[in-house]
Parts: C-alpha cells; structure tokens; sequence
C-alpha cells in the first residue's frame, strides 16, 4: 500500500515536471525585424537593472543616480527609443545589504539585457562570478581598479588610483608642495581606501614626497585624533580618501586647531549638503575635490541641457555628482543599445561586442573622453579638480581640468 | 522514530520545487534552509539552556571561511589548504566548535544578558579579523567559494544536467543537499532534546540551583551547549556560503547576530520546528515584500517621491515582527501546535514558558 502510495506520487511528480515552464528551451531569437534578441528584450521593449540602495548608507547617491538614468531613459524613449523598442528601468533598493543585493540580482538578471547601476563594493563582490555565466554588462557606481580585468564589468570614469595621483599633482603645481614635504592621507579600510593609498604612495615617489598614513573606519566621523597626529608630524597637505561626514570633520577640526593646509579628497568625499554645516566656511576655504565629472556649475553643453532638464522633472532636488554619473552612465548602455541595433544583434554578447567598440566616448562633456574597448584598461586618466562653493549649481566650481598628472601615466594597475 | 505522516507530507512539495519556480525563489529558499539551521542552534543555546548570544554571526563566518580556506586553492592573493569539499566541508564545522569551545570558559561562567554583551564582543572581533586577514578572507570584497563535489557530482553550473527537461543548475543541485542538511540539523536538534542533555538543558535554564543539587554540572552544560550552537553555526554558514558563491566580510556583522535573535524569538523559543518558522519568517518577509511591494497600493516606484517600496517593506516587517511578539506570545511554533492538531505530537517536548 505504502509502496503504491509512494509509486503514485512520483509518477504525478514526474507527470506535473513536464508541464513546467522551466523546461529547457532557447531564449535567444531573432525578431520580426531581423533583430537577434535574448533575455531582457522583447519585441517592443528592452529591460535594463539597477541595483541601488535606497535606503542605506548611499541613499542620497542611489537616488540621484537612479533619477538621472530614469531621466536618460525616458528622453530615450521620447526620441524613439532603439529598434523601435522602449527601454524600461527596473529598479531594486537593497539597502546596501549583501544578502538582498544577491536576491535582487537573482530576480532581476532574467528579465534584463544589462545592469546599468550597482552600488556596493561587497554586493559587486557577491554577484561577480555570476556576471560570467549570465554575461550580463553591469556598471558599478564605484570606480575600483581592481574590477578592471573583469569582462564583464565596466568603470566608467577613472579609478581612485589616478584621482589621488591627479591631486598631488595639483598640490604640487598650484600649492606649492615642495620636495621633501609630508603629505597627510586619512583613507577608509578596505577597497576603496586601500586603492587610493597605492595612489598616494605613487605620486608620493614620483615627486620626492613622505605619506603620512591614517587609516580609519567608515564608522569613524570625528577626525579629532587624525588631525592631532597629523599636525604633530608637521604635514603640508591632507589626501582624503573618505566620505562626506568625515569631510566636514577633517576641514572643521584642522581649521580649529590651526592646520592651515590644502585638504585634496576623492571625488566619494564631498556632498553639497555639507556647505549647509558648520563646516561649511572651513571647506570653502581649504578643501578640494578631485573628480572625474564636471562640476554641476559649469558651462559645458552636456551639464547644462542635464541641469536644465533636471530641474524640470524633479524641481528642488540637489544636483550632486550621482546625478551626472548616473546620466552618463545611462548613456554608456544607451549608446552600446543603439550600435547593437545597427549591428542586428540585441543580445547580450551582441550589447557588449558594441560597447566595447566605443574607444573615446563622447558625453558632450560631463565627462573627459572615456575609452571601453580595452579590458583591464583605465578609461581615463584625466580629472578635474573643483572647490566648494555654496553659491554654485550642485555646491562645486571648477578650478582646473580637464588635466592628467605625469605620474598618472606610469602608473601600472596591478 | 515513528512521525506522523502530515509532516512527510510538508516536505513533498519541497521537493519537486527546484522544476518549477526560478532562481530568485530557489536562492531564497536555500537562504531560508541555512538560515534555519542556524536559527535551530541559536535556539540549543538560548531557547532550551537559558544563554543569549550576540555572537551567532560570528561562529557563521568561521563555518563560512573555514570552509572556503579548507576548499579553497591558493591563488593571488588568498591561500587555501585545496582540500577535497566534503572534507573541508566537515572541518569548517569542527572548526566552529572549536571557536565555540574555546569561548566556552566565558559561555560557562556567565549567564543571561552578561553572555550576550560577552559574545557581542566576539562580532566586532570578527569583523576586525575578516577585514585584515586578507590571505584566508580575500579581504573586504571577499572570496570565491569553491562549489561543493560529492563523489564527482560538483554543486554547480560547471557541468551540465537536465532532468525531466528541466535543467539543473547550481542552485537546484544546492537545494536537495539543503534539504538533506536540514533534515539532519532538525533530527539531530529533536534527539539531543528529547533526551539527558535537553532535560539538562532545560533544567539549566529554568532551575539553575535545583540542577546542580541533581548533580547536573551547570557550567559544563552552559559550555556544551555553546559548542554544539556553534557547530549548527558553522554549518549554516558552509551552506550560507554554498549558496552565494561569495563570502563577503560585511555580512557577518552584528545585524545578522539581530536576526537569529528575532528569528527564534518570532519562532517560538525552545522549538525547534519553530526555529524553523522563524527563520523562514525572518529570511523570506523582507525579500517578498522588496519584491512584491511595488504593487502594494501608496507605495511609489523606487526612485521615485514617497514611499519607496523597500521602505513599505521595512515597515511591513516591522509591524509583523511587533504583531508575533504582541499576540503570538509562544513563537509561530505555537501557533502552529495550536492550529493543526497533526502537528502537535512533532513539536519538541518542552515547555512553553520564556526562559528566563
């Protein structure tokens, strides 16, 4: 009886498998259009990813990152869309949580041809070997140099290597940094700040430096100790490797206990809320960012249309630096859909084969010509170097670049 | 052991799962599953012998690396030891006892909120550790984890299987070693406290004088009961690292410690089939509803003003997590007892009051 019970179950197992809409079948196909398409496209429409936090600690740059590409999108689609499709933005809020962030990318990454924002070091780390067998192209809103051999990942700006080695730079030439000197470096454990300090340490050799090393946590916001020790050592110069919160600290603090030297940060170090603290007159004076985007104030064609139509679609929101990379990242995907369009193929190799053919990427200047086609390459070594002012369009004005250091070209990643 | 059939029957639908519903369900479930299995020790320790620990997630991660280093090859940067998985699998677990029994001189002595401020420590030690011992962690951006292979069958994409036209992957693979796994955390968890020890356990919690006066020895007890949740630890945490492919540091922190802790709460002290429920609860909710919430009415697309559905979801969990607490004082595994009467005979015999 037991036996027969058992028998029964397995054949109304096997019976209800081979229904299942899982069963093995082809995903790749070729349109009416004569267009080859595959996952995340269909005939009147192409899903893209983005995997952002919401509602974590990078919620501000996780919403104006995802408004700019919603906003690239939609002007997409009112221009036409590509191939007659329109591209569609779906949105997962992880929080900046590693198990979700997985979940999310599990549920997303059948229904979309490509992945244009994912934050989140740890979550990038997470789905990385994933990204091979489902070759889907992602692009981080983070600027590592160590996903650069990744075929399938794509940095779009530089990294913090060439940020850091671009700021001494500027301290050397504009601020009268002399040989000999010490240069303090307060950078964040992990990737992030690891990378900037093989930076520092480059450029440091380059022009007869010594790098005063602080390593801090993320969780730590009060440089009090940092500045102290600094000061003690008799630093010229601050290299910040940082965020926001211990921006403002560093400046206040230096300016209140007399270290009256030029603070250089990457471009993760500054937001325009911060001209809002009290530590808005000591930044004003002392400190500067190192950024691959131009600054929001700034006269270029390309950050003016995208100011203007900003504006218009969220009327009263700060413009920050996730606002320009999320455009321009958006783009990146736009354009590799369009020449994937013309080359008739809508898969993703097919999206990736013409991404990689774009070796000087035009974003009508928001930012310096980007090259993709070489894995394992930087995209670009030039920066900008720009100044907190709470007057301009996004609280930054520019005061040099585009502009690349020497040092920046010998240096090898690896 | 004579079970009532209706629980076989539970697990049946279980298993004809992995050819129906897609990998975000099938990662979910085993997130679930390893989840339970820690839950269930954490429950050993804090539901039936009376000792909080803050200090779950960090036996996790020595489960979760110990397996990647004993498995892992050396190459760049990290080193492993390229054992064979299986192997490497059982040592990560014997290892997470021995982190386990070597706090146990601590978990021995002190009791209640003393011992989870204690094993709080052991979190942010971990941290530390998994930050800065970048050959065996990889670091912040963390490791690869070496698939599982059991008698040349590997637990991943490398190869390729279709059964009943269905192909089987990595994930579908996982899946019924999960479920294996479960299984004998579950049996295992309900034969220690049917019997001495659990009796031990209990009376350690509820009568701490009164077992020593019956020639119980409360410390040896205390410090048995760390070890063995530890070793349930490290298990879930090979299993945790099985199913994301990547043992990343930031994962193992103190809001993961929080969850076990609310998961056995929400499940019922004490139970294990709660912690079971618990763990599913905990794991599942948060992921459903960042999933489904964007078709919740008042909940605006993400990116959008308002409030964005993983907020709602925060909410949501929120309120639910207050509801269990509020009218479901014994856990869901009371609920469950009290509901479906073929249920009651497999919950654990203990009793139902709190701890402490």
């Amino acid at each position: 009886m037991k036996v027969r019970t058992t028998f029964a179950i397995g054949l109304a197992a096997l019976a209800l498998t081979s229904c299942s809409s899982k069963a093995v079948s082809s995903q790749d196909g070729t349109g009416a259009d004569g267009v080859k398409t595959g996952k995340g496209v269909t005939k009147d429409k192409i899903t893209l990813g983005a995997l952002t936090d919401l509602t974590g600690v990078y919620a501000t740059l996780g919403k104006s990152i995802t408004q700019a590409q919603q906003l690239y999108f939609e002007q997409l689609n009112a221009a036409g869309g590509v191939c007659g499709r329109k591209v569609d933005l779906l949105v997962r809020d992880h929080g900046y949580d590693v198990q979700k962030g997985v979940s999310a990318y599990s549920e997303v990454q059948p229904k979309v041809a490509g992945i244009t924002q994912l934050i989140g070091s740890p979550v990038l780390g997470a789905v990385l070997p994933n990204l091979e067998r489902d070759k889907l192209l992602v692009i981080p809103a983070a600027w590592p140099s160590s996903v650069l051999k990744e075929k399938y990942v794509q940095v779009v700006g530089s990294t913090y290597e060439i940020e850091v080695i671009n700021g001494i730079d500027f301290l050397v030439r504009k601020k009268g940094l002399a040989k000999g000197a010490k240069v303090g470096h307060v950078y964040f454990e992990g990737e992030y700040g690891e990378s900037a300090l093989k930076g520092a340490k480059h450029a440091a050799a380059a022009a007869g430096l010594t790098i005063v090393e602080q390593r801090i946590k993320p969780t730590d916001t009060d440089m009090t100790s940092q500045v102290s020790a600094l000061k003690a050592a008799g630093v010229k110069a601050i290299v910040l490797s940082a965020g926001p919160k211990q921006a403002a600290s560093l400046a206040g603090v230096a300016a209140a206990s007399g270290l009256d030297v030029p603070i250089v940060s990457n471009n993760p170090g500054f937001a325009p809320q911060l001209l809002g603290t009290a530590a808005g007159p000591a930044l004003q004076k002392n400190f500067y960012l190192v950024n691959g985007l131009q600054a929001s104030s700034s006269n270029v064609p390309g950050i003016k249309a995208l100011v203007a139509a900003y504006g218009k679609k969220y009327p009263g929101q700060t413009i920050d630096n996730g606002v320009s990379f999320g455009y321009v990242s958006a783009k990146v995907f736009g354009e590799a859909l369009k020449d994937a369009c013309k080359a008739k193929d809508l898969t993703r190799e097919g999206i990736l084969a013409a991404h990689r053919t774009h070796a000087a990427f035009d974003s009508d200047g928001i930012a310096p010509k980007l090259d993709f086609s070489q894995v394992g390459k930087i995209g670009t070594l030039e920066s900008f170097v720009q100044k907190p002012d709470a007057k301009a369009a996004g609280g930054l004005t520019t005061v040099e670049g585009p502009f690349t250091a020497e040092a920046a070209k010998t240096f090898t990643v690896g | 052991m004579s079970r009532p059939p209706l629980t076989a029957l539970l697990w049946l639908p279980l298993l004809i799962l992995p050819f129906y519903v897609d990998m975000f369900w099938l990662q979910a479930g085993l997130f679930v599953m390893a989840a339970a299995i820690g839950a269930i020790g954490l429950n050993l320790l804090t539901g039936s012998t009376g000792q909080l620990s803050m200090g779950h997630a960090f036996f996790l991660a020595v489960g979760a690396y110990g397996y990647v280093y004993f498995a892992g090859e050396t190459s760049g940067h990290v080193t492993g030891l390229g054992l064979p998985a299986p192997v490497a699998a059982v040592l990560a677990v014997a290892l997470s006892g021995l982190a386990g029994w070597a706090f146990s001189p601590i978990a021995g002595r002190v009791s209640g909120v003393y011992l989870a401020i204690a094993s709080l420590a052991l979190i942010f030690l971990g941290q530390h550790v998994l930050f800065n011992l970048e050959s065996v962690t990889g670091g912040y951006n963390g490791r690869a984890v070496p698939p599982m292979k059991l008698f040349g069958f590997a637990f991943d994409d490398s190869s390729e299987l279709i059964v009943a036209g269905v192909p089987f992957g990595g994930l579908e693979r996982l899946w019924y070693l999960g479920i294996a796994l479960l299984l004998a955390a579950m049996l295992f968890a309900r034969g220690v406290l049917g019997a001495r020890p659990g009796r031990a356990m209990n009376l350690v919690r509820d009568q701490r004088i009164a077992a020593a006066a019956l020639g119980v020895p409360v410390g040896k007890v205390r410090a048995k009961a760390f070890t063995l949740s530890s070793m349930y630890a490290g298990l879930a945490g090979v299993l945790l690292a099985l199913t994301f492919q990547r043992a990343v540091p930031d994962y193992f922190g103190m809001l993961l410690a929080l969850d076990y802790l609310a998961m056995i709460v929400i499940g019922g002290l004490g139970s294990v089939g709660g912690a079971v429920a618990g763990a599913a609860f905990v794991t599942l909710l948060p992921q459903l509803l960042a999933r489904y919430s964007g078709d919740l009415p008042l909940v605006a697309a993400p990116g959008a003003d308002g409030i964005s559905p993983a907020v709602a979801a925060r909410y949501l969990y929120g309120a639910a997590v207050v509801a269990v607490v509020l009218f479901l004082p014994t856990g869901l595994s009371g609920l469950l007892s009290g509901r479906l009467p073929g249920l009651r005979r497999s919950a654990t015999p203990m009793k139902e009051e709190s701890p402490q």
